[in-house]
């Protein structure tokens, strides 16, 4: 699997590069740490990137740099990267330009076999959007500082499965709060869950949620497939139903001290991008970290 | 949906909202095509202000690249009649475009030369280690540079000594915030008032230059530097006050920061030949443009020094074609192409009658607020686009304004630096914002200062100075 974590300042997103990270390694995947920097007015490209050069002949980086060297320094003292001893941080100079708003730097994992970090410039979902289709990415990992904004966007063209990694307090016990339904990707969406709770020795509460008092079949035979998973993984969890709004049940439920998974939405792509979705309006209202699935 | 996958859907409502610019653009545009000339307007003249409108939604908008909208202002001028392919071809390429050329490509030239090490020397030995002194220094230099080299170009080679002085005063981001947005700042907004000061201090007044030629009124580099310098040298100080006033460093003296610069500076030793030779042909190049411009017009003489930067070895080829930006080359082309088509169609002239006419008779009352209109229009304007865009695009409309072309041109040429607000108005300020040490709203706390003084006294300066100037 390929996991993209993208960071936005060393303030900020410590919880979702050491989360992500985490979450990374329980599923071996590669990671692709990707800093995404200012636009740039298009005016002004050529004149910025002689500016930069000439910055780096007096040996100052350019931004985000700086951000990628923090982040290299956190990957070097958990050991996800296998660094000779008694090496530095890295340099500008060791980024390989690839495009004109990309750059990029490859290291040797320890739990798989690459790490890449990426310095990119440019409207951050275009940017995202663009690297997580040039690498294949699987799920993508990002901060919740600004999810109102991105959320709508980062559901609706992101074509890879999405971690919000919102309101994280890593001294917090979490559950893993699995919504079970009949939508086509809960059956991905409790593997990832039971991979999730396993590595973390979390435990699951599975929650089916009817918006009338009568619990369809095919929503009886979701849960019931999702607690034999449970079983054979041996994960320990909880069963329950319960009635009322989706979005309102979830995020009460949720609280924060879980972490939310749950399947994309099947809803046509004009739908959602008119009325949301649901993944979409529990990702908006709630305070804890959440995982959807595609 | 129709047999498409939702992926296809999906990947179809994203291209649409990223480009809703150019839909919007296209949709006013075929709207404006079916509405009937207004009276006054000649029907070539409505077809050009369409063209202008579709061109501005999609500059604004930044949403397909500059050289692609250059690219379809060309085309609309042919598919629109404007003109016959030869004519739009021959009215792209004059010496407006030849010295954006050439001053781009001298610019890289300058950078390659390591000037930088003795401007940052030259400036510390003058100012000393005060942090207001070395903002002065700052102003100062930048603006007298900018005047002769272009903005981006100073902003280009003072931007390392900024950040070679903040990161050598302290590692800690947050108590170097304030004196990061003064020194960087002080190089954006000096190289933005200096870039008036003389015909080669920006493409956009060459640009302004060839408009002018169009009401048949020509100026000397010369008469340019003695009607517009003083305002330079007055708004110096009174910018160094502005960001005084407006960011408060924790460091008054940046005593660390100073002596590693000279010891970093020091390593770069004695001026070479090479350096000397630099010199000489940028000297030959000043030279050129003073006493012959009139005769061989700015952008022959650049491209002239471009050559002579060539030949010599100081510049490789390969640098230039890399930091040259063909699209902006492109586009400014096809935007004074444009600009002569918004003139000679009489669109201009509708237009600025337009404008006037909403004034009423107050602009006859108060000439002075015709001059407050036109700085007013064109310093939003730079702010939102360019500020060379906005001289290509609305100095045909307010040379008509008044009697005076040469009067409302010089005034647009100026207001048109005002481009405090936004890290977007010019590439000096796209280039300090690009270091990540100065935010967007650092612009408009200072910005709103010095833009505001910045037009309370070029209105002042253009109706005493200029009246006894003439």
């Amino acid at each position: 699997m390929k996991f993209l974590i993208a960071i936005g300042s060393k303030e900020y997103s410590g919880p979702t590069l050491k989360l992500g990270m985490k979450v990374a390694r329980a599923f071996n995947a590669d990671v692709t740490i990707a800093y995404v920097g200012e636009k740039i007015s298009s005016f002004s490209t050529s004149e910025v990137l002689m500016a930069q050069e000439n910055l780096a002949n007096w040996d100052v980086n350019r931004p985000g740099v700086e951000v990628l060297e923090w982040a290299y320094d956190i990957l070097k003292e958990r050991q996800y990267i296998a660094v000779p001893e008694g090496e530095g941080s890295i340099t500008e100079n060791e980024l390989v330009q690839t495009d004109n708003d990309r750059c990029e730097l490859y290291l040797e994992g320890t739990q798989s076999d690459e790490v890449k970090l990426i310095l990119r410039n440019g409207e951050i979902i275009s940017q995202l959007r663009d690297e997580v289709n040039r690498s294949e990415i699987d799920v993508t990992i990002i901060g919740g500082s600004q999810k109102r904004r991105m959320a709508h966007d980062l559901i609706q063209y992101i074509d890879s499965s999405i971690f919000v990694v919102n309101e994280y307090n890593p001294d917090q016990d979490y559950r893993v709060l699995l919504a079970v339904n009949d939508a086509t990707n809960t059956q991905k969406a409790v593997k990832f869950g039971v991979r999730v709770a396993r590595a973390f020795n979390f435990g699951v509460d599975m929650l089916t949620i009817s918006e009338s008092t009568i619990f369809r079949e095919d929503y009886k035979a979701s849960s019931a497939w999702a607690a034999k998973m449970m079983r054979r993984s041996e994960t320990e969890h909880t069963i329950n139903f319960e009635t009322g709004s989706f979005k309102d049940k979830i995020v009460s439920t949720a609280s924060d001290n879980h972490i939310i998974v749950m399947g994309a939405s099947n809803v046509n792509p004009i739908m959602k991008f008119f009325k949301g979705s649901k993944p979409l309006k529990v990702m908006k209202s709630c305070h804890c970290p959440i995982l959807i699935v595609k | 949906m129709f047999g498409l996958s939702n992926t296809s859907i999906s990947n179809a409502l994203y291209w649409i909202t990223r480009k809703k610019w150019l839909i919007l653009a296209f949709g006013i545009s075929i709207i404006l095509f079916y509405v009937p000339s207004p009276e006054g307007l000649s029907s070539e003249g409505h077809r050009t202000i369409i063209i202008a409108v579709t061109a501005l939604i999609l500059i604004v908008g930044e949403v397909i690249s500059l050289p692609a909208v250059g690219i379809l202002i060309i085309v609309m001028e042919v598919l629109l009649g404007l003109d016959s392919p030869d004519g739009v071809a021959s009215s792209f390429m004059n010496d407006a475009v030849f010295f954006i050329m050439g001053s781009l490509m001298l610019a890289v030239a300058f950078v390659k030369q390591g000037w930088d090490s003795r401007i940052a020397l030259g400036i510390i030995r003058i100012t000393g280690n005060r942090t207001r002194n070395i903002v002065f220094g700052f102003v100062t230099m930048s603006a007298l540079l900018s005047s002769f080299i272009g903005e981006h170009t100073v902003a280009a080679l003072m931007l390392p000594l900024a950040m070679t002085l903040i990161r050598n005063t302290s590692k800690d981001q947050k108590r170097v915030r304030e004196l990061s947005a003064l020194l960087l700042l002080s190089i954006a907004y000096g190289a933005l008032i200096g870039s008036i000061g003389t015909p080669s201090g920006g493409g956009r007044n060459a640009i302004l230059i060839t408009y002018l030629q169009f009401f048949d009124v020509s100026i000397s580099y010369v008469d340019w530097m003695k009607m517009v310098y003083p305002l330079v040298l007055i708004q110096i100080p009174i910018l160094t006050i502005l960001l005084l006033t407006s960011f408060k460093p924790e460091y008054k003296r940046l005593d660390s920061g100073v002596r590693k610069l000279v010891v970093q500076v020091a390593k770069s030793g004695r001026m070479t030949t090479q350096a000397t030779l630099a010199i000489v042909i940028f000297l030959l190049v000043f030279a050129g443009w003073i006493f012959l411009s009139e005769t061989f017009g700015l952008g022959t003489i650049a491209l002239a020094g471009v050559f002579l930067y060539l030949v010599t070895g100081l510049v490789r080829w390969e640098d230039i074609n890399r930091n040259t930006h063909w699209g902006v080359i492109i586009l400014f082309g096809s935007t004074i192409s444009l600009g002569s088509y918004i003139k000679s169609t009489g669109a201009a002239l509708w237009l600025a009658n337009h404008l006037v006419n909403i004034a009423g008779s107050v602009l006859e009352t108060f000439p002075i607020l015709t001059d407050a209109l036109i700085v007013g229009l064109t310093a939003t304007l730079a702010n939102i686009l360019s500020s060379s865009a906005t001289v290509a695009v609305l100095s045909p409309i307010t040379l008509n304004m008044t009697s005076d072309p040469l009067h409302a041109g010089i005034v647009t040429a100026i207001a048109s630096s005002f481009g405090y607000f936004t890290a977007v108005a010019a590439p000096a300020c796209t280039i300090v914002y690009s270091s990540g040490m100065v935010h967007a709203k650092d612009f408009l706390k200072a910005g709103w200062k010095v833009g505001l003084v910045s037009i309370v006294l070029l209105l002042i300066y253009v109706n005493t100075y200029w009246v006894i100037f003439k």
